[in-house]
């Protein structure tokens, strides 16, 4: 599977997803779908800092990384889609529910209204019933930070 | 010039009011009060508005962090729209924390260490140990104080400007650097220690490696490449003892 993590992270690029998946993944291109930091070219000179040099990152809104996840999903190359909210990943699944079959939260931090499902997860009632949306779909969704903690299904969370 | 001392003096205590709801925000704040007092806002509000500001959610490497306040302040001067200034500091959180914890934590310190385990094998002594928080802190403070400047002369762009810079050539080598001294200090410094501890104290220290990697695993079940390496040098020791009790 080309696109080897699809993943809902409000850091965006930071050491987690560069090394703690990065690595292990062997990733060599990391899709940043975000509206805002697509169009920011100062916002994106910051997160390419911490990429390594042999890893290319190609910021997308919505419409453009749709329009190419069956493109990714056919690549050689092991990619790693991230996403800053639910919401838009919400959108991207709909956009190619294939391509993103499985769906990993890995960081939705404390903001008002959220309440705290686990340590690295705060979901808002909104967030909730979007994940239970795109589980009916049939999306697989899990909870988990890094590959060596354990992978919490979403059932569970929701739950 | 002196409200800069006195930022990069503050920043030293940057994780001493680290609190879950925003990690090191408040002494981001802190640190940054002296330079947001000379911005001229000329209203007192925006001045308040900037504080509150500084005092947002943030966490980053506490030895890189003074890249933020640099980038902050020039923003803060050049008159930036608020919500600008706010993304700014969010999006330098996870990549200067990636920066800085592959160049220090998995980088320089574990090497330094490495370095002065292999000068207390080779007979420096206590000396060795004094070199190391020289080394460590020499290279930490200037680390601090290059990085806000370079936030203070790039503001926004400093993403750009970190980037061309000599930091991520140095990441890379950092870790591995840290891998080989590590390594290498490892068996020699074991070795070190078996020479001059009894088989008794030889077996002490054995069962105390054994026990803290167990007290370790129970959190998970996968080993790092040092878990691995103290397991061997456990084992090590272990059979050396088992050699002289025989």
């Amino acid at each position: 599977m080309a696109i080897a993590l699809a993943r809902v992270d409000d850091r965006l690029i930071h050491g987690q997803v560069v090394i703690g998946w990065g690595r292990p993944l062997d990733a060599k291109m990391i899709v940043l779908v975000d509206e805002v930091v697509r169009y920011s070219d100062w916002e994106q000179e910051i997160y390419r800092m911490a990429v390594p040099a042999d890893m290319q990152v190609v910021f997308a809104t919505v419409q453009e990384a749709g329009a190419r996840l069956a493109e990714w999903q056919g690549s050689p190359q092991q990619v790693i889609v991230l996403t800053g909210d639910i919401a838009t990943m919400a959108a991207l699944y709909s956009k190619n529910p294939a391509a993103l079959s499985s769906i990993n939260l890995g960081g939705v931090h404390h903001r008002p209204g959220r309440t705290e499902r686990l340590r690295f997860l705060y979901l808002s009632p909104e967030e909730a019933a979007m994940l239970n949306d795109l589980t009916v779909h049939g999306a697989v969704i899990t909870a988990q930070d890094l590959p060596a903690s354990r992978a919490v299904p979403v059932a569970e969370v929701l739950g | 010039m002196r409200a800069r001392v006195r930022a990069l003096f503050r920043l030293l205590s940057l994780q001493a009011s680290w609190n879950y709801e925003r990690m090191q925000g408040i002494g981001m704040a802190f640190a940054e009060l002296p330079l947001l007092e000379e911005v001229a806002y000329g209203d007192a509000k925006l001045r308040h508005a900037a504080i509150a500001r500084a005092a947002e959610f943030f966490n980053a490497n506490p030895y890189l962090a003074s890249a933020a306040i640099g980038a902050s302040i020039r923003a803060e001067r050049d008159g930036e729209p608020s919500e600008r200034i706010s993304r700014l500091r969010t999006a330098l959180c996870g990549p200067l924390g990636a920066l800085g914890d592959q160049l220090f934590w998995v980088g320089s310190l574990p090497a330094l260490l490495g370095l002065t385990l292999l000068a207390i094998a080779w007979g420096a002594g206590a000396w060795a140990v004094l070199g190391f928080l020289l080394a460590h802190n020499a290279l930490r403070l200037s680390v601090h104080t290059w990085a806000f400047d370079m936030g203070l002369t790039y503001g926004v762009r400093v993403g750009g400007a970190i980037q061309a810079s000599w930091l991520p050539k140095a990441v890379a080598v950092a870790g591995p650097a840290a891998g080989f001294l590590v390594g290498l200090a490892a068996p020699l410094s074991g070795a070190w220690l078996l020479e001059r501890t009894p088989t008794r104290g030889g077996l002490l220290i054995a069962s105390g490696i054994a026990v803290a990697l167990l007290i370790v695993r129970r959190i998970g079940w996968r080993l790092s490449t040092a878990e691995v390496t103290l397991g061997l040098l456990a084992l090590a020791i272990l059979w050396d003892a088992a050699k002289g009790l025989l």
